[in-house]
């Protein structure tokens, strides 16, 4: 009755539609019918072992070459007999690292929640999307919609979670939406992923005071992030005639080039009737 | 032992392109590096071989990655329909037009991103850095895609007559 041709085109065309139709049902729920945890438990481990020889093979190498340069620097020290300067270094190496821990701790003692410190372990495969891979999951207490935050600013929020890895959507990612306020004057507004290094900070409206170098953070509306964690400072600023919303760029504090570690902040335990009986 | 291969080079790909890769920034903007392994499989493993483990990988793909779900899983499809299809009227051999495959793939990937980005919703927009992500991955592709593809086919073909202690299937490299 049909062609074998025919039934070809319009197995094609049927095809292609449904394709398009799930595409879109995905791209607006993120959602991806349980599919994540596993294939994050098969691949996650081995990026774990590759990252931390990676991360030991440069750390070796770094210390080559810190190990060369300390030498030479030594000799050029007994000969000048100037052992003072190299002691001074030393005393302000430790002082910066001294400074740099207590930051840190002092920042997990201000987070009124409990945070879980992980490492990150892989990126995402795709320039487009930004999101990485943590060596942290369910069995550490992390589940879907945590915030991850670094002493620097908000880095972005859990998506999935198998046992022991999970997958972090960072704030740079188009898909990610922040519920923001300018510092200095309370403007209100969404933080959005913009680039690679950029935020939209979307839905400011114009009757209010902001300005290039305003430092933007979270306003705790939107129930992920904690009130009060740093996200950027504003970059840029326009306005169009035609709106009543600023055009507003953010340059956040994080690098997240750069994201090795990071801290996932627990949610507190609800107490129930029963487990206080 | 030849699906160990290339299950093994699979994941050295994937491994790779999401730890490896990013430690270093001349090659932050560099493409899919599954794509020529993709093309790849499509030449040497027959439909029945090649089409699950093709979705397989996309699947893999699509949980690792923060795009849409099903994103890697319709382009690898694709990609395999269509490199089906190209095989129909060209040898293998023609390594010249076979490597340009690699570069039109990769555009091909880029226009399904926006696309998703289009489906996403009425207000979408384009990334600020959408230029760099299409032009660079173009160019990484234009210069070491036709390189990848032919080390991969050179690399197989080693393999297979190490294994075999003869050439690979004759249909696959006409």
């Amino acid at each position: 009755m049909f062609s074998k041709k025919m039934v070809l085109i319009v197995g094609g065309i049927v095809l292609i539609t449904v394709n398009v139709i799930l595409l879109s049902v995905t791209s607006k729920s993120q959602s991806n019918f349980g599919f994540g945890r596993v294939s994050l438990s098969f691949v996650a481990p081995f990026q774990e072992l590759v990252t931390r020889s990676v991360r030991f093979a440069r750390g070796i190498w770094g210390h080559y070459f810190i190990l060369v340069s300390v030498s030479q620097e030594n000799d050029d020290l007994k000969k000048s007999l100037n052992h003072a300067i190299e002691k001074n270094n030393q005393w302000h190496e430790l002082e910066l690292a001294n400074k740099r821990l207590r930051n840190l701790l002092s920042f997990q003692r201000s987070l009124a929640n409990r945070v879980v410190a992980a490492e990150v372990i892989g990126k995402d495969p795709s320039t487009w999307f930004k999101t990485v891979t943590i060596d942290k999951g369910k069995a550490d207490g992390l589940q879907k919609g945590l915030p991850v935050v670094l002493p620097q600013g908000i880095a972005g929020q859990v998506i999935e979670a198998s046992d022991h890895y999970s997958k972090v959507m960072l704030i740079i990612d188009r898909n990610s939406a922040v519920d923001a306020l300018v510092q200095r004057s309370r403007a209100r507004g969404i933080i959005k992923g913009a680039s690679a290094d950029q935020c939209r900070f979307e839905f400011v409206l114009r009757k209010h005071d902001v300005q290039v170098g305003d430092t933007v953070i979270a306003s705790g509306l939107d129930g992920v992030y904690p009130k009060g964690l740093r996200i950027g400072r504003v970059s840029d600023l326009s306005e169009r005639s035609s709106d009543i919303f600023y055009e507003i760029t953010v340059e956040p504090f994080v690098d997240y080039e750069k994201l090795e570690e990071v801290l996932v902040v627990l949610r507190p335990k609800i107490q129930t009737f029963a487990s206080q009986q | 032992m030849r699906y160990g291969f290339y299950i093994g080079t699979c994941l050295f790909l994937i491994l790779i392109q999401t730890t490896i890769l990013p430690y270093f920034n001349a090659f932050s903007g560099i493409y899919d590096l599954l794509i020529p392994f993709v093309i790849f499989i499509c030449i040497c493993l027959p439909i029945r071989e090649s089409l699950p483990f093709v979705l397989i990988l996309g699947l893999i793909m699509d949980n690792l990655s923060g795009s849409p779900f099903g994103f890697y899983l319709t382009f690898y499809f694709w990609l395999f329909v269509g490199v089906r299809w190209v095989l129909k009227f060209l040898r293998v051999s023609n390594k010249f037009l076979l490597s340009f495959v690699v570069v039109i793939a990769v555009l091909i990937e880029n226009i399904i991103v926006i696309g998703t980005f289009a489906l996403s919703g009425p207000d979408w927009q384009l990334p600020a850095d959408a230029f760099k992500n299409i032009a660079l991955p173009f160019f990484w592709a234009l210069i070491t895609g036709p390189i990848f593809l032919l080390g991969l086919l050179a690399l197989s073909r080693r393999f297979n007559i190490q294994l075999n202690g003869a050439s690979p299937q004759p249909n696959a490299y006409g």
